[in-house]
């Protein structure tokens, strides 16, 4: 039995009373060049949110240390001349026989590894695999006095400090335009903090350098490695971004991870962190002229730097034709189309957040549309970049979606096409626009309701363009009208100025080879080596190899044959079905 | 001669300051003197209100931000799933928001709540069920009148229910794409049993047999006054506030209490286990059930948890695996203690495949370790103090301290958990910790649970620090990876 549905009278162009909250940031200046922004807030009482930003991301960076400014965020927890060691002196010889012996062992890796590797004589020059017996030994040396190191190093004092006096939610996060550090202190231990982050920013100490690489490395393989999409989306991006540093992943390219030196991170480090170019934010229960005080004696024992940050200068170039990339992964098939629009601070930048909004959320037009009226999509969205995604010197607008049932992602990609034509053609109509309007306005006050997002808010605004974003945003958003968005689904949209990365499911999966499990660890060791060997070796080369091996099974002694006799059935094995692949090859 | 002073203070001043201020900074932070923060947890009963049919309110009105946030929870969730039709009650947790009502379609009440700039959502989750809205105080008695007709006459609208169905049955689809979803799944299938609504799994079958007349019977079970309490926060009267409660649950019609969630009937068998995927880092947990929140050895529990990898970087696991070693980007522990029956403790840490016997070697001792030896006193203090120091944060927001109220009501607890938290925890010595461990933390009886690519793993690393036939022998359980459609192993 159908439902009767009585439809509710919405009278046209009701606007809501909502006029957006203003926040009054107080923001002063130190002799040394460091900004600091205080919000002071009761709602939250006994708690203050504090942290600062560095204004650097992996946009500063260049090929060789991309990834830098991310592993400087976690070098920025390994303490001070100060905190982090028991004894200053030995600690300081110590990370100075590591860099020593890590700089030569860098030279002998970019010099004989890398060409080994052009030579295409071993696969990976950093694999331990390949090491040379002097790279063995240098490495055996950075090894024990590491060990030796750890004699005078108080493992993670930075935290156990902050922990112990109730500090909580410490964290840190990097983007391709900032680095963000932050934790919430009980309102009585705000001068702990200022003697904790001025420590940190006068007086860095770069310990345990080569652990916390590694650290990084297994950060990669979880973020990006060991998730569906997270190496295509890596590659989407490089291939979307052409000239921009934008273009490399903001936790850096595998080689470049393994390849900072000591003297590159210093220098990084006294460029970047100077602190005309960093800026304190505090939000929660404080008396500000009980604060300003401290943050004066503390902060100003930093040392102004003698050169400003260089600019970034290099712009992105003109996109000229479209660029598609397909890729196979375990995921659901999806689509994302990505258009390079403007950086932060441009004058467009409000109308596409607008275009965005009409097009999310329950009643947007990709839901009605792609999931529920053309049954096509399970989920469906754009952005016009946001927190955490490049802004500063370029944007862009990206829609994702995924499949339903049979759909295809280019049945996505024409149904994407159909509603930019809509919004280029047709002006978006009042009602629907008033609604949006009417949400951005509410949204602007539920984003005043936390300490923490608004110390992140003020931050992250103050190092785009100004922290006078949190109380300007939403009256330019409520400013844009239809014409505007018409004028920048037109502008912005052309399949010239497009990228395209199609996703499709992998078929099967790698089955455990029990053959291989039955050999025990150390025969599968040998096994696996020779195996990668065997990857090298031509057609002729494999089968006088294996008729060498077929000789030596006959040979074994009967006393090892049952050690020795399955590891060499398996190899065969294995080389059989190599040589029927490489035979099948030819014969294509 | 005023000004004259004046400007000679004026040019003094740059000077000065930087020479006072560097002898006032004390060498190390702990000579700095801070002031007592004095902080009494606040009580329930100060926000706590009865309506006429019974149902507990709780108010905490703010000035603010002209907003209202008002959230219902009612008692039942996915343990009231009937057999055979596992994710019916979430289903209707979903759907009473997304299918309109009895007299308002769908499209129309989403539309006039986005017109509005209501956020309003409902879901059930394992044990209770939520319907939230945070609207605009100018236009709150339109959306909350709109909010109770959706809760109270729920429309279902066939179509909407066909979309959540597909959206489900895609959701399914994926449910193999992220290792650590295998390796959730399957532990608490190891753990709880895959009948137990801890770990039971939906699947296709049983989606496609859904009914709408399904939807109402779960509806009318969870959704009612027997089961609901209501916590209202934002700039708000709080004798209006009631009497529009009032109103609104007039005439609703009271059913029983749902039951308690059952406890899980499966002992599991310890042992190493292991998952296949293709992936270039292993995913491990090791541990195994422990207590419920209410057993004796809670505190000892928590302090215990928070010393071996509970506590991020001051914890062991984490200091050994992660800083010392670089094995993994996460190594710690977690405690979970059960509310209804006993819970979980694990370890767990992501590493390279040839290192993950290595880490899980690392944890096995420092398990061992904390068995066997007190924790220092210096442990101790700074796990102490930090359960002590952010104890105030458990009440830091309007709505988290609702929460917490709200959650203790509906499970019992005791008001004197929190007017004696801060005792308890100062109370634990650390021959209590190592007592609790040995008791509570034996390895032989643990499960570790390996998901990754098993070749590359069991082989350890380069230079055979360890490897997996160090751990349970390497006898490992290969557990098949199931289909995500049926939930049935995939040969």
């Amino acid at each position: 039995m159908p439902l009767r549905h009585f439809s509710i009278a919405i009278p046209l162009l009701m606007v809501l009373p909502v006029s957006a909250q203003q926040i009054e940031v107080e923001s002063f200046v130190l002799d040394n060049g460091m900004e600091f922004l205080l919000l002071p807030r009761t709602e939250q009482p006994n708690i203050i949110a504090a942290g600062w930003l560095a204004r650097v991301g992996s946009v500063n960076e260049r090929p060789g240390i991309t990834g830098i400014s991310h592993f400087f965020e976690h070098m920025m927890f390994k303490g001070t001349t100060t905190i982090g060691t028991s004894d200053a002196e030995r600690d300081r010889s110590y990370r100075e026989e590591q860099a020593n012996l890590r700089n030569q062992l860098l030279d002998l890796t970019w010099g004989e590894q890398y060409e080994h590797h052009r030579r295409g004589e071993i696969d990976d020059p950093w694999d331990e695999v390949s090491d040379s017996p002097a790279i063995k030994e240098l490495r055996s040396r950075l090894t024990n006095s590491k060990e030796g190191h750890k004699q005078v190093i108080v493992n993670n004092e930075f935290d156990k400090i902050y922990t112990s006096a109730g500090g909580s939610g410490m964290n840190a996060f990097t983007t391709n335009d900032v680095t963000f550090y932050f934790i919430n202190v009980p309102s009585n231990k705000f001068e702990l903090w200022a003697w904790m982050e001025s420590d940190r920013l006068s007086d860095s100490v770069f310990r345990e350098f080569y652990a916390e690489r590694d650290v990084v490395h297994e950060e990669r393989r979880l973020r990006t490695e060991s998730t569906p999409t997270g190496v295509f989306q890596e590659q989407f991006n490089a291939m979307f971004w052409q000239s921009s540093p934008y273009s490399w992943p903001v936790i850096g390219w595998t080689s470049d991870l393994n390849s900072y030196t000591m003297e590159e991170a210093q220098r990084y480090f006294d460029i970047y962190y100077q602190p005309s170019n960093i800026v304190g934010v505090i939000v929660g229960d404080f008396d500000p002229d009980e604060i300003k005080p401290v943050i004066r004696r503390y902060f100003s024992r930093l040392q102004a730097g003698r050169h400003a940050p260089p600019p970034v200068v290099t712009l992105e170039m003109k996109q000229l034709a479209q660029k598609r990339m397909y890729a196979e992964c375990d995921c659901q098939p999806q689509i994302e189309l990505r258009y390079h629009t403007v950086p932060f601070a441009h004058s467009d930048r409000p109308a596409l957040e607008m275009m965005a909004e009409i097009l999310n959320g329950r009643t947007g037009r990709l839901y009605k549309s792609l999931v529920e009226g053309k049954s096509i999509a399970s989920s469906a969205t754009s952005s016009a970049g946001g927190f955490g995604a490049p802004a500063k010197y370029a944007g862009s607008f990206s829609f994702q979606a995924q499949v339903k049932g049979d759909a295809l992602p280019e049945d996505l990609e024409l149904a994407w096409y159909e509603e930019l034509e809509r919004l280029r053609n047709e002006p978006v109509p009042a009602q629907e626009l008033q609604k949006v309007k009417n949400r951005v306005a509410a949204d602007a006050y539920r984003r005043l309701e936390s300490n923490f997002f608004l110390l992140l808010q003020i931050g992250y605004y103050e190092a785009l363009d100004g922290w006078e974003h949190i109380n300007e945003d939403p009256k330019r958003l409520q400013a844009v009208s239809a014409d505007d968005i018409l004028r920048v689904a037109d502008t912005y949209f052309e399949r010239t100025n497009q990228s395209v990365a199609i996703y499709n499911r992998t078929a099967g999966g790698d089955p455990i080879d029990e053959d291989l499990l039955a050999l025990g660890p150390e025969q599968q060791r040998n096994v696996m080596l020779m195996l990668k060997q065997m990857e090298n070796y031509s057609l002729p080369g494999l089968l006088q190899f294996r008729a060498q091996m077929g000789e030596r099974l006959q040979q074994i002694p009967p006393q090892q044959a049952e050690q020795f006799k399955p590891m060499l059935e398996y190899l065969l094995k294995k080389m059989d079905e190599r040589i029927a692949e490489l035979q099948a090859a030819e014969n294509d | 001669m005023r000004l004259r002073t004046l400007s000679l203070f004026a040019l003094c001043l740059p000077t000065s300051i930087p020479l006072a201020a560097a002898q006032d900074i004390p060498n190390r932070p702990e000579d700095i003197q801070f002031a007592p923060l004095n902080f009494e947890p606040p009580e329930a009963a100060g926000y706590r209100h009865e309506l006429s049919n019974g149902v507990l309110v709780y108010l905490a009105p703010s000035q603010e931000l002209p907003l209202v946030n008002i959230v219902f929870t009612f008692k039942g969730g996915g343990y009231l799933d009937p057999q055979g039709q596992v994710g019916l009650v979430s289903a209707t947790g979903s759907m009473i928001r997304r299918g309109g009502t009895m007299s308002v379609s769908a499209e129309d009440l989403d539309e006039r709540f986005d017109f509005l700039a209501a956020n309003v959502s409902s879901s059930s989750g394992s044990t209770t069920s939520l319907a939230t809205i945070n609207c605009l105080k100018s236009n709150l008695e339109e959306c909350f009148a709109l909010f109770m007709d959706m809760i109270r006459n729920p429309g279902f609208q066939a179509d909407r229910f066909t979309v959540y169905v597909d959206e489900l049955l895609e959701r399914l689809r994926q449910r193999n794409d992220f290792p650590d979803a295998i390796l959730n799944r399957e532990w608490k299938a190891l753990l709880y049993g895959r009948d137990h609504y801890e770990a039971s799994q939906t699947t296709e079958p049983m989606v496609q047999a859904m009914s709408i007349a399904d939807l109402r019977d779960v509806h009318r079970q969870i959704f009612h006054p027997g089961n609901l309490i209501i916590a209202v926060n934002g700039d708000f009267e709080e004798s209006q506030m009631l009497a529009l409660l009032e109103e609104a649950v007039s005439g609703w019609e009271k059913r029983p209490l749902v039951i308690d969630p059952p406890a899980p009937e499966v002992k599991f068998t310890p042992g190493l286990y292991h998952v296949e995927k293709d992936i270039p880092q292993g995913k491990v947990f090791i541990g195994l059930r422990t207590i419920s929140r209410d057993h004796p050895d809670y505190f000892p529990m928590l302090m215990m948890n928070e010393i071996l990898g509970g506590g991020g970087f001051t914890s062991r696991i984490t200091k050994r695996v992660r800083s010392d070693e670089g094995l993994a980007y996460s190594a710690g522990s977690t405690f979970i203690p059960g509310v209804y029956f006993p819970g979980e403790f694990r370890a767990l840490f992501q590493s390279k495949n040839p290192t993950v016997a290595l880490s899980a070697k690392i944890i096995l001792e420092e398990i061992e370790l904390i068995r066997s030896e007190p924790v220092t006193g210096e442990e101790l203090e700074i796990a102490r103090n930090s359960f002590i120091e952010t104890f105030p944060r458990t009440f830091e927001s309007k709505a988290g301290m609702l929460n917490v109220f709200v959650n203790d009501e509906m499970t019992g607890r005791d008001a004197a958990y929190w007017k004696n938290y801060r005792d308890n925890i100062k109370r634990i010595t650390a021959e209590q910790i190592m007592d609790v461990a040995r008791r509570r933390l034996d390895p032989r009886q643990m499960a570790v649970f390996v998901v990754g690519k098993w070749d590359e793993i069991y082989q350890g690393d380069l230079d055979q620090r360890a490897n997996m036939s160090e751990i349970f022998g390497g006898n490992v359980t290969h557990l098949p990876l199931r289909d995500p459609m049926t939930m049935e192993p995939i040969k």
